[in-house]
This record gives structure tokens, C-alpha cells and sequence, in this order.
């Protein structure tokens, strides 16, 4: 095919030729040149028409030279993001980030300060190369200073990917959902019975046309609402394995009311041995700790948590579920292995004011917060109630021999939250969250009067966000 | 029932020979004007190796300026074999990639050249020019169309066979030599980046004069365009010997050094060396070389070993960068 600037310029040269040409055959007589000046005129007229053959023919030459060049990288930036891809796509490095600034406001017994924090502070590279490899490395800032996650994914197929180094444990649906999305300011306290992140490895992947997201992995084990925070402590010889099964059967069905609606299952299993303070403290949504086993407890024996879950999005509604279960077995020095047998549940619903359509990946405004424009971003109402049933088990025996002490530590917790959320831009998000969480205290418990469980916590929690 | 045991058999070993037949793919990186010829090739020795081995091998082809070519294996095309236009340029898969032994050259007869061609000129049907050797190239108003040294290797045998002929019209005088190169790529108003894209500036677009190319293109486009061209043969110039070579460390990663060198082989013989003969490359076979030899324009060469002192020195001291081209030819 010949480019249509090609014909352009063809056409050009043959009207200058064909008037040139013209000119010249026109009868000497009427001219009254000579045969000599006509000849000249002719070899002037084909010395014109070669510069623009060659005129013509160099920047042929240039456009096929730009044609057959490497293509030069493509830098995008959107919302923030930064990402650099070869011209195929093939190869790429995005750069985001994530900050999380707290004004937190208490009432609770145990008085503690009001104050601001700095929740989160990373920095994520996302990249991908040689069409099968992406990895992610995210290193947080606030807080404890630790690697995040840090794997490599080979996609050999969407059914069967394999991930390799640090990442989250596949058992909670809202542990597993990106932080900035989360409908609270914080997860809900359930998600202080699932593991948090770990070394290892996972197969997974998508079959059945999509409708079923797959994962098992192997790692090195962290029970109980872990966290691996060092990257390469294996505490014990024993590996976990954890498996999950999450179906969204009607997610193909574009205009079903139920396309939206996801269910799954997700269990962990393992062997724990050893190290005291492996089965920390389970927190608060005001991030307060209401339960700790007694500082000597190790885990001493079998693990398991099991997790059914499950959400639907429809609209402008979101609404997230799960229940999740944990028995592991712990022993104080001294005593006997006990198994402990704790739950916790979470139903959280979401509903956008302005009308923007709520997902699992957060909602994407259709407007963004300039007031001179008249646009102020989405609003999002929140509700939740969520609880945590510690065993009694592990109030029960002497004070030598019990594994948590009962006037320091809750037995249960319910907790109820609230909360707007104002998403000025993709990328910028303000939470304003209230909870309300009520302890109850094992028989007999005698909490003192500035303990945390003496009397119920209520936070408010503000939030400004940038997500990119 | 023995009748049928055979058969059975002889299906047996049939069917299993079919299942144990590889699919082997090569990769031929070559220079410009030869895509013709080892599309004819590439078909004939497919053929050949699949009754030798009952393997099918499929030969992948690309094209384009020689250096051009040698840079891009250099920088990672998996080339199995290479056939460009000049010895340098497969040289530079030693010096500047590793890619390839030192003493490549003498795997193969010949220096590892399987056929040998040259260069001539085409000028337009009248020849309105009147060119009829090196020293009309240089008359003004003659506009001249060879490609450019810098990736092609048919323009540097051109610039050294010019080179040679001003050398031995002005008894070794090299300043004058200069200048006559100089001279004559004042007349040139395009170049190319291979033989190929010469042809097309000449032939299909109708710029210049003359066009300084392969003696195997100028004949192929005579034959092709019989009443528009004639083929001006100059009183003297360059033997130009195209290389092959296996690539060494491509071929042990991919296993295909036996198929490989099978197929730089297969040039060799009377078979490969009557298709090049048919596309008027000049043949080794004297068996060949008689049968066609009416085709080949009868005219003095002299050898770049004879007046440059080989590839080595003429890269270094004309197409290196800053070397005599750079210096003569203004853009």
C-alpha cells in the first residue's frame, strides 16, 4: 500500500511536471526560442524532476529507517503512577505508592493519648519482563521498617501462575483486598485470626472462563494473625500449607444483578513449634490490644485456620463477609499442650452516595474534588459489625498455669463502625471512621479501672490518603 | 498371517519414524540482494536433509544491509548461519560479539566463500550518459546511485573496486585515488541502506544515471526488464567473495549446529551451486561455472587481498568511523 502522503507528493510532481512539460512542447514559433533553449529547458525540466524524485525517495528512505527503528520506551504517568514500558509492553516498571496519615481520637478506659500517626508509608515497584515474569517489591516506611512483599510471578498461563517470596497468606478475603480500597479505615478484627504475610511459594491462577480463582501455596508458617516480618525466619522445620478457593459464577453474565457476587473458601494448615510471642495479641479496630496469651505461651503443635467468605457488589453497593476460625495448639512451660479454639466473623456493607459503582479493587470516582469546577469526588457511606470469641479456655486454671490472664484480656469483642469516606480523586481518599468496640471479660475477671477491657473503646479514626 | 505380521511391522516402524521426524528451524541472516536465491535454496535443502535424516527443517530468512545485518546479531538475533556480502562483517561475530571462533573462515572451502560475483554498471535504455567506465562517474551532471558503505557491503566492494581502478589509472597514487572516490560520491544524491533499496532508487523510482551494483542483481533486473536497462561492464574490478558462516554459540544453545552446517555445506555442492548459478551468482563447480558461463559479463578483477592488504585493513583505514568515508563524503 502506498501512503497516502506518498500520493500526495506524487501527485504534486506530476502537475509540475505536466505543466513544465507543457510549456515545453509549445511551438517555438509562439515561443519564439530557438531549438537550442529548448533543449536546455527540457534538461533543466528532468534535472527538476530528479530533485524531487530524490527529495521524494529520501524521505522515503527516512520514513522506512523510523519504521524499522527500535521503538523508544513509553513513560506513562496517571493518578500519580509512574510506569515505564518497553514499546511492546513486554517489559515494565511501574512506581507507586502508598501514604496513610491518622488523626486517632479515644474513649477508653485505659486513656490513651489522642494522637496522629503515620499509618503507612510505601513505596511499591511493579514490574514485568519477557511477557512471563512481574514481580513486586514494596518496602513500608511507617512504622516497623520491613520488606512488604517481594515475589516474583511466572505466568505461564492465566490458569497456572507461580509466585515465589514474600506475599499474602490466601485465607482472608479482607486481608487479601489492597489497604487503600478497604472499606474501614482498618480491617475488621477478624482479620486478626488470619495469617498475614509469608515466605513461600503458590500456584495460582484463573479457570473455568474466569469464574474460579485458584491459589495453594507452601510456606514457611504464620499462625494466628501473623506476620513474617523479617522475610527469612523460619521458626520451626514444619511448612503450611494453605489453599484457596474463591468463585465468581456469574461474573461473565455483564447485566446479571448477581454478577457481582463472589463466594469462597480458604483453609491453612501447619505444624508450630517453638519461640514465644509467635501467637501475639489480637487488636483492637482503635488498634489497641485486647487480648495476648501470657508472654511465655509458644504455639506447640497443629494450627488451623479456616476461613468461608464471601461478597457481593452491585451498583453502588458493596457489601464484604467472612467468618473465620483458628485452633491452634500452645503450651506454657511447665504445662500441658491445650488446643484453642477462637472465631471471629465480619459483615461490612458499603454504599456509594454518588452513585459510583462499588467493587472488590475500590471505587473509582467520577469526578474529582475541584470546587471551582463544581465537582467534589464520591462519598461513600460504611457500616460494620464484627467480633472476635476467644476460647475460654485459655482463662481457665491457676495464674500460673492459665494462658492469658483474664483482667487484662477479653474473652470477646464485638465491635460496630461507621464511617464516610470521601474519595476526592482515584488517588486520594479521606476516612472518617467511628467504632465502637465492647469487651466481655472472662468469669471472674477483675480488669483495673484504667484497663483497656474495664470499659468499652470508642475511636474515631480520620484518615487523608494517597494511594498511587 | 506372516503377510500381515510384516505389515504390522514395516506400519509399526513407519508410523514411529513419522513421530520421531524433528521440526528444526534455522535462521539464515543475510545481506540484501539474496532473497531470491535461498528462497530456492532454502526449498532444495529442506528437501535434501528430510531424505538424508527424515527431519523437516524450515529455513527462516531475513535480509537487509550487510553490516546492518552483522549488527543485528551482534545485538541478539538468533541467527543460526549467517551469509553476508563480505568477510568484515562476519568477522565483527568474532571481534565485537564472541559469537564465532577466530579462524571461522577456514571451516568451510574456499575461505568460506561458496561463490564468488562482482560488480557492474546498469545504465538507463541509450545509455544517455555515455557511461562506459569508472572515470564517466565522475563527469559532472551524472548522478550515481550506490548504496551506503556504512551498512552495506555491496557499497563498500563498490567504493574499493572505484578505489582500485583510480589506484591503478594513477599508478598507485593514493591522494588521487581520494579524490576520485570523492568525486564520484559527489555525483551520488541517495544512499541506501543495502543493494536491494539501489535497485529500487534506480529501477522503480528512476533516479540517476547509473546504479554501481551486484553483478547477479544488474542481471537479474535485465532479465526482468529487458527493453528499460543495459548493464555497462567497466574495464576493470573487485572479485567479491560473500562469506558463511555457522553461528557458534547460537547453535549450541539451540542444538542445531548439525543441521547447520549441513545446510552452509549443501552450498557446496553441484546442486546448491547450479540454484546460485541460475540467480547469476558466479559458481566454484567448474562443471557449473561452464554450463552458465555465457550469463557472466567478461571483464579484470582484481582481489581485495591484492591492492587493500584484506578486510581488516580496508574496514580500519575506509569505513571505520572516522575513517576515509566519513572524511570525503559530505551529506
Amino acid at each position: 500500500m502506498i501512503p497516502m502522503r506518498n500520493l500526495q507528493r506524487t501527485a504534486v510532481r506530476r502537475a509540475l511536471v505536466a505543466t513544465l512539460a507543457f510549456s515545453a512542447f509549445i511551438p517555438p514559433a509562439l515561443h519564439g526560442a530557438d531549438a537550442g533553449e529548448l533543449s536546455a529547458l527540457r534538461e533543466q525540466l528532468r534535472l527538476l524532476e530528479q530533485k524531487i524524485l530524490i527529495l521524494e525517495r529520501k524521505q522515503e528512505l527516512k520514513d522506512e529507517a523510523a519504521a524499522a527503528a527500535p521503538k523508544p520506551p513509553v513513560a506513562t504517568v496517571t493518578d500519580g503512577r509512574i510506569e515505564l514500558a518497553s514499546a511492546d509492553g513486554g517489559t515494565s516498571l511501574r512506581l507507586r505508592g502508598l501514604v496513610q496519615g491518622d488523626y486517632r481520637w479515644y474513649d477508653a478506659a485505659n486513656n490513651p493519648n489522642d494522637t496522629f500517626v503515620l499509618r503507612r508509608a510505601r513505596l511499591i515497584f511493579e514490574g514485568r519482563f519477557n511477557q512471563l515474569f512481574s514481580y513486586v517489591v514494596q518496602p513500608e516506611l511507617a512504622g516497623t521498617i520491613q520488606i512488604l512483599d517481594a515475589n516474583l510471578n511466572v505466568a505461564f498461563s492465566p490458569a497456572a501462575n507461580l509466585r515465589i517470596g514474600k506475599f499474602k497468606t490466601p485465607v482472608g478475603l479482607e486481608q487479601l483486598q489492597s489497604d487503600p480500597v478497604a472499606f474501614f479505615n482498618e480491617r475488621s478484627v477478624a482479620t486478626n485470626l488470619t495469617p498475614n504475610r509469608d515466605v513461600g511459594l503458590a500456584l495460582h491462577g484463573d479457570v473455568l472462563n474466569k469464574t474460579v480463582n485458584y491459589t495453594v501455596a507452601l510456606l514457611n508458617g504464620v499462625p494466628d494473625g501473623g506476620n513474617n516480618v523479617t522475610g527469612g525466619a523460619d521458626f520451626d522445620a514444619d511448612k503450611t500449607f494453605a489453599a484457596r478457593v474463591f468463585a465468581t459464577p456469574f461474573i461473565n453474565a455483564k447485566n446479571s444483578p448477581i454478577n457481582g457476587l463472589g463466594i469462597g473458601l480458604a483453609v491453612s494448615v501447619g505444624d508450630y513449634a517453638t519461640a514465644a510471642g509467635r501467637t501475639g495479641g489480637y487488636r483492637t479496630d482503635g488498634q489497641q490490644t485486647f487480648f495476648a496469651y501470657d508472654a511465655s505461651v509458644v504455639a506447640a503443635g497443629r494450627g488451623v485456620t479456616w476461613s468461608p467468605q464471601g461478597y457481593y457488589y452491585h451498583g453502588p453497593l458493596g457489601i464484604l463477609a467472612e467468618y473465620v476460625g483458628s485452633a491452634i495448639e500452645v503450651q506454657r512451660p511447665g504445662f500441658g499442650v491445650r488446643e484453642v479454639r477462637n472465631h471471629g466473623y465480619n459483615l461490612s456493607v458499603g454504599y456509594v452516595l454518588t452513585g459510583e459503582a462499588a467493587s472488590y479493587r475500590g471505587v473509582t470516582p467520577k469526578t474529582v474534588f475541584k470546587p471551582a469546577a463544581g465537582t467534589w469526588g464520591a462519598f461513600e457511606l460504611v457500616g460494620r459489625i464484627a467480633g472476635v470469641d476467644v476460647d475460654d479456655a485459655v482463662f481457665t486454671g491457676p495464674a500460673a498455669g492459665r494462658l492469658a490472664n483474664p483482667n487484662t484480656a477479653a474473652t470477646k469483642l464485638t465491635t460496630y463502625g461507621l464511617g464516610l469516606n470521601w474519595h476526592l480523586s482515584r488517588s486520594v481518599r479521606a476516612n472518617f471512621n467511628l467504632f465502637k468496640n465492647e469487651f466481655d471479660v472472662a468469669p471472674g475477671a477483675a480488669p483495673a479501672a484504667n484497663a483497656l477491657i474495664a470499659d468499652d473503646e470508642t475511636t474515631f479514626i480520620s484518615r487523608v490518603q494517597v494511594s498511587f | 498371517m506372516k503377510f500381515k505380521s510384516l505389515f504390522t511391522a514395516a506400519l509399526a516402524l513407519a508410523v514411529g519414524a513419522a513421530a520421531n521426524a524433528k521440526d528444526i528451524e534455522l535462521l539464515n541472516v543475510s545481506y540484501d540482494p539474496t532473497r531470491e536465491v535461498y528462497a530456492e535454496f532454502n526449498q532444495a535443502f529442506a528437501a535434501y536433509w528430510k531424505e538424508k535424516t527424515g527431519d523437516n527443517v524450515r529455513v527462516r530468512q531475513s535480509h537487509g544491509g550487510s553490516s546492518r545485518q552483522a549488527r543485528s546479531v551482534i545485538d541478539g538475533l538468533q541467527a543460526d548461519v549467517v551469509t553476508l556480502a563480505l568477510a568484515a562483517d562476519i568477522d565483527a561475530l568474532h571481534t565485537n560479539g564472541n559469537l564465532i571462533p577466530a579462524d571461522w573462515q577456514q571451516r568451510l572451502p574456499r575461505n568460506s566463500a561458496p561463490y564468488t560475483s562482482t560488480l557492474a554498471f546498469l545504465v538507463r535504455k541509450g545509455n544517455p550518459k555515455n557511461i562506459q567506465d569508472w572515470p564517466d562517474l565522475i563527469r559532472a551532471g551524472v548522478s550515481v546511485i550506490t548504496p551506503n558503505p556504512k551498512t552495506s557491503g555491496v557499497a563498500r566492494w563498490n567504493y574499493l573496486a572505484a578505489w582500485g581502478y583510480a589506484l591503478k589509472a594513477g599508478n598507485g597514487d593514493q591522494a588521487k585515488a581520494r579524490d576520485f572516490v570523492a568525486a564520484i560520491y559527489k555525483n551520488v544524491p541517495v544512499l541506501d541502506s543495502g543493494a536491494r533499496g539501489s535497485s529500487t532508487t534506480f529501477v522503480e523510482r528512476g533516479i540517476g544515471d547509473v546504479l554501481i551494483n551486484w553483478e547477479n542483481e544488474l542481471l537479474l533486473t535485465k532479465k526482468l526488464r529487458p527493453d528499460d536497462f543495459e548493464i555497462i561492464v567497466p574495464s576493470i574490478s573487485i572479485l567479491a567473495e560473500p562469506t558463511v558462516a555457522v553461528v557458534d554459540r547460537v547453535v549450541r544453545r539451540k542444538g542445531t549446529e548439525a543441521v547447520a552446517r549441513a545446510y552452509l555445506e549443501y552450498l557446496y555442492t553441484p546442486a546448491g551451486q547450479e540454484i546460485f548459478a541460475k540467480h547469476f551468482y558466479r559458481p566454484h563447480l567448474p562443471e557449473v561455472l561452464a554450463k552458465y558461463e555465457q550469463q557472466y559479463p567478461k571483464l579484470n578483477l582484481f582481489t581485495i587481498d591484492d591492492v587493500f592488504g584484506g578486510w581488516t585493513k580496508a574496514t580500519r583505514e575506509h569505513f571505520a568511523d572516522g575513517g576515509t568515508f566519513d572524511q570525503i563524503y559530505v551529506k
